[in-house]
């Protein structure tokens, strides 16, 4: 137990949260661009290969990517338009993917509803076939596609499914609203996943600081006996995987496994309620929920966004800019990614544009380090964040791999309380790949 | 506006406010400020002179030795100041201060920045330069210790010197070599030097009678409380343990220094005590062992990482500690017991392995990963 009282893990910081910004702003729909950037590629897997070619007219929820590989995800349009090109084109992370242009037309028609089974009599399979259908993957952030993780080894059955409705990421909130505004629609969701792993009971592990959603998920789940609520301490990364599930159920996934290694299966808020609308509806997930905040933003808001709109048009639909920001993140402050310039567009994973004000943006040259200890206790997976980037100054991927570098998932803590400066995740990364060329060979 | 660029950085994109090198090293400053002002109380002014000197020559050295090396100044991180005052604290009042001028060089100069500047030492500087010049010719200078409060005697802005010569009871010529005989006021005895001869040689120290010294118990050696108090004879910094822990507790409540060193340490020497039965409560007051326990040992930059290795090199210095005053014909072994465990903290991190998150089983000594030579079982997911 800890300090304040609720189940939590080992590690972590307290960085300021900066919720309160955009916690009490209801979630309202953006104006459509008239051009929108759809990557093809917005999962961990095999890209995916286009189904139009310019020129061609599209309707909401058409699949315009998808390729046979297992682990992958399809793609659909989030508007009706006409495709203009398709082309390679950078993403937020900076890779070139290959990206289908389409221009909206003026009057949008709604989404039809398809006819659908009632969710009672789905089987784990149909389940996992309307996952891959809709192009579900993980919206924390990682995007990984979710047909694969329902589908865990036959010698490994999954008896908890946890919701990850920690958003442990300062400033974020669009899962919080998520929860305020639909919990039935969660625990509908979360009801599928429990069916599709045949587990045994479903938590949902929310941060101590979202009471007010701690009750409404509460009542909303109030008839179902398998379904239960965990409030958890403020820390982050309370809602990193495995880090979640050794809070919420006290065991620990070895390095190196997946959670279905200790009977867990972790989904995100807004994976669950896209289960649940593509369940009920047929509805392609084309479209999700994420926060425009920060100090440098004039209205932070929480949007409901279709995939492919530039954030430059997130940031005019929140007010625009105000006292000159010096940052513009794409994702949570601690995992997301910097951006030059605000043309990015939102994909399945992004959970919130971030502008920060200079005071905020504290940058400067990195010290050599000065062994205070504060990364290794930081560290919520135990490694040696220092030993690594001294492994990784001196190339000697062995010893990286030694301290840990493949073991990390780059949460940042430790960059966050060094006194140096050392931006420990970018020599993490170099180190990862490295070794893994080192595997190859 | 939005078409302006934006710094573009590895995440994360926060950092902790304040958590800089400077803020570790000013929490340290900070604890010490009440322990040199007490110094200076208990040996007068020329404690001042002692720390102006270390404190000027090691930021010196730190400027000139970095700029020989072509290497930006980086005085700013206040480290070498903090060096200057370690190594003031842990030497006598009586040491000359051309003597303390070197030895700040010492250890600034070649401890820390010949090594590599902060973060690279494999020793604590101050300590570096304090033992540098025990083992050094220059050793003698270094070993006349006052008893506290000798400067009532003299006045409190007298210069040492004009104390020491005023203390001489003669001279004694042998061999053709002229030295100088001084009375106990000047020369006088620590405790543990004291505990160590009344153990060895069963004498007591003999005599005048120390100005106002009600602290003198029947063997010659101050009391408990005084010892505690800091009214005891010792280096500058080191005499009072009770002004020491206030110090500590404050970094402890910074988080500047982790517990679990100063912990090892005072278990370990007293553990040692109590099987030895050889005055434990009054060894654990006694010499440096506080001082060197939560502000020497606890040194950032040389000591160990992870909570296992933080116990084996807590324990280990106070048995070192605890073993250097009970066998070796030393009186005092701080210093040389922690750049022992100094030497031994890059092993120690190196190969007592701490379990990663979710690992059960973890090996005595951390081996490095096989290369290619049998494929590994596949793990996970890629």
């Amino acid at each position: 137990m800890s300090k304040q009282g609720y189940k939590t893990f080992k590690g972590g910081i307290h960085p300021p949260y900066n919720k309160e910004l955009a916690s009490g702003k209801a979630i309202t729909q953006v104006p459509i661009p008239s051009e929108l950037v759809i990557p093809l590629n917005q999962h961990i897997g095999a890209p995916n290969s286009p189904l139009v070619s310019p020129g061609e007219r599209v309707t909401v929820g058409q699949k315009i990517g998808e390729t046979d590989a297992f682990v992958s995800a399809p793609v659909h349009a989030s508007v009706a338009g006409t495709v203009k090109a398709v082309e390679d084109i950078k993403n937020f992370t900076g890779q070139i993917v290959k990206s289908v242009i389409i221009e909206a037309d003026p009057q949008q028609p709604a989404f039809e509803a398809k006819q659908t089974k009632p969710l009672a009599e789905l089987s784990a399979d149909e389940i996992r076939q309307i996952a891959r259908e809709a192009g579900l993957t993980g919206m924390g952030g990682a995007a990984f596609p979710t047909h694969v993780k329902l589908t865990p080894p036959k010698d490994k059955p999954v008896d908890t499914v946890i919701i990850n409705a920690c958003e442990c990421e300062p400033f974020l909130t669009c899962d919080h609203r998520l929860m305020l505004e639909r919990p039935s629609d969660l625990v509908e969701g979360l009801k599928l996943f429990i069916k599709a792993v045949g587990a045994e009971k479903g938590i949902v592990g929310i941060e101590a600081n979202k009471m007010d959603a701690v009750e409404k998920v509460r009542s909303a789940a109030s008839a179902e006996t398998t379904i239960e609520v965990e409030i958890l301490d403020v820390k982050y990364p309370e809602g990193s995987e495995k880090q979640l599930i050794s809070a919420v159920t006290g065991r620990k996934v070895p390095p190196g496994k997946l959670p279905s290694e200790v009977g867990c299966l972790v989904q995100n808020v807004g994976t669950a309620i896209a289960l649940f609308e593509a369940a009920s509806t047929g509805k392609p997930l084309y479209e999700r929920v994420l926060t425009v905040t920060g100090q440098g933003i004039k209205e932070p808001s929480n949007f409901l966004v279709k995939v492919g709109t530039p954030i430059s048009a997130l940031i005019d639909a929140a007010g625009g800019l105000t006292g000159g920001p010096a940052k513009l993140i794409m994702g949570g402050p601690m995992t997301g990614w910097a951006q030059e310039e605000p043309t990015a567009s939102v994909v399945k994973g992004t959970s919130g544009v971030l502008a920060l004000p200079a005071e905020l943006v504290d940058v400067r040259e990195e010290h050599a380090c000065v062994r205070c200890t504060k990364c290794v206790e930081a560290c919520p997976m135990y490694l040696m964040p220092n030993y690594i980037v001294e492994a990784a100054q001196k190339e000697d991927w062995r010893k990286a791999e030694l301290w840990g570098a493949v073991d990390c998932f780059e949460c940042g803590c430790c960059s966050y309380t060094c006194p140096a400066y050392i931006p420990h995740v970018s020599y993490v990364r170099k180190a990862k790949a490295e070794i893994a060329a080192m595997k190859k060979r | 506006m939005a078409n302006s660029k934006f710094v573009a950085t590895v995440s994360p994109h926060l950092h902790e406010r304040g958590q800089t090198i400077s803020r570790g090293m000013t929490d340290v400053l900070v604890a010490l400020t009440p322990i040199a002002i007490w110094g200076i109380i208990v040996f007068g002014f020329n404690a001042f002179y002692v720390m102006a000197v270390s404190i000027i020559t090691a930021m010196l050295s730190e400027v000139v030795m970095r700029w020989i090396m072509g290497r930006k100044a980086t005085l700013v991180d206040m480290s070498a100041f903090l060096s200057g005052l370690f190594l003031a604290l842990i030497l006598p009042v009586t040491t000359p201060l051309w003597v303390v001028a070197i030895g700040a060089f010492l250890a600034v100069g070649v401890g820390k920045e010949l090594f590599g500047g902060l973060g690279k030492n494999i020793f604590n500087p101050a300590l570096f330069g304090r033992v540098a010049l025990m083992i050094s010719p220059l050793w003698l200078y270094t070993t006349k210790f006052v008893k506290p409060f000798y400067w009532k005697a003299s006045g409190f802005f007298t210069p040492i010197h004009a104390s020491i010569n005023n203390a001489v009871a003669g001279r004694v010529t042998y061999k053709g070599i002229t030295g100088k005989v001084y009375v106990d006021v000047v020369t006088h005895a620590t405790p543990m030097s004291l505990l160590k001869s009344g153990r060895m040689l069963s004498a007591t120290v003999t005599g005048p009678t120390p100005v106002g010294a009600t602290y003198i118990t029947g063997a010659g050696r101050p009391s408990f409380w005084s010892m505690f108090f800091g009214l005891k004879s010792g280096c500058i910094g080191e005499v009072s343990v009770f002004l020491l822990i206030i110090g500590a507790c404050w970094l402890l409540y910074r988080k500047t220094i982790d517990w679990r060193i100063p912990a090892g340490v005072l278990g370990g020497a007293l553990l040692i005590f109590l099987v030895t039965w050889n005055n434990p409560l009054y060894q654990m007051v006694g010499g440096g062992l506080w001082l060197g326990a939560f502000y020497m040992a606890t040194d950032w930059v040389t000591s160990p990482m992870t909570r296992r290795t933080k116990w084996i090199y807590g324990i280990g210095i106070g048995v070192t500690v605890a073993l250097i005053r009970l066998i070796s014909p030393l009186p005092e072994g701080v210093a040389i017991a922690i750049l022992n465990w100094n030497v031994i903290t890059l092993l120690l991190d190196r190969y007592v392995a701490e379990p990663k998150f979710g690992e059960v089983k973890k090996p005595l000594f951390n081996k490095l990963p096989a290369i290619a030579k049998a494929p590994k079982p596949a793990q996970g997911k890629t």
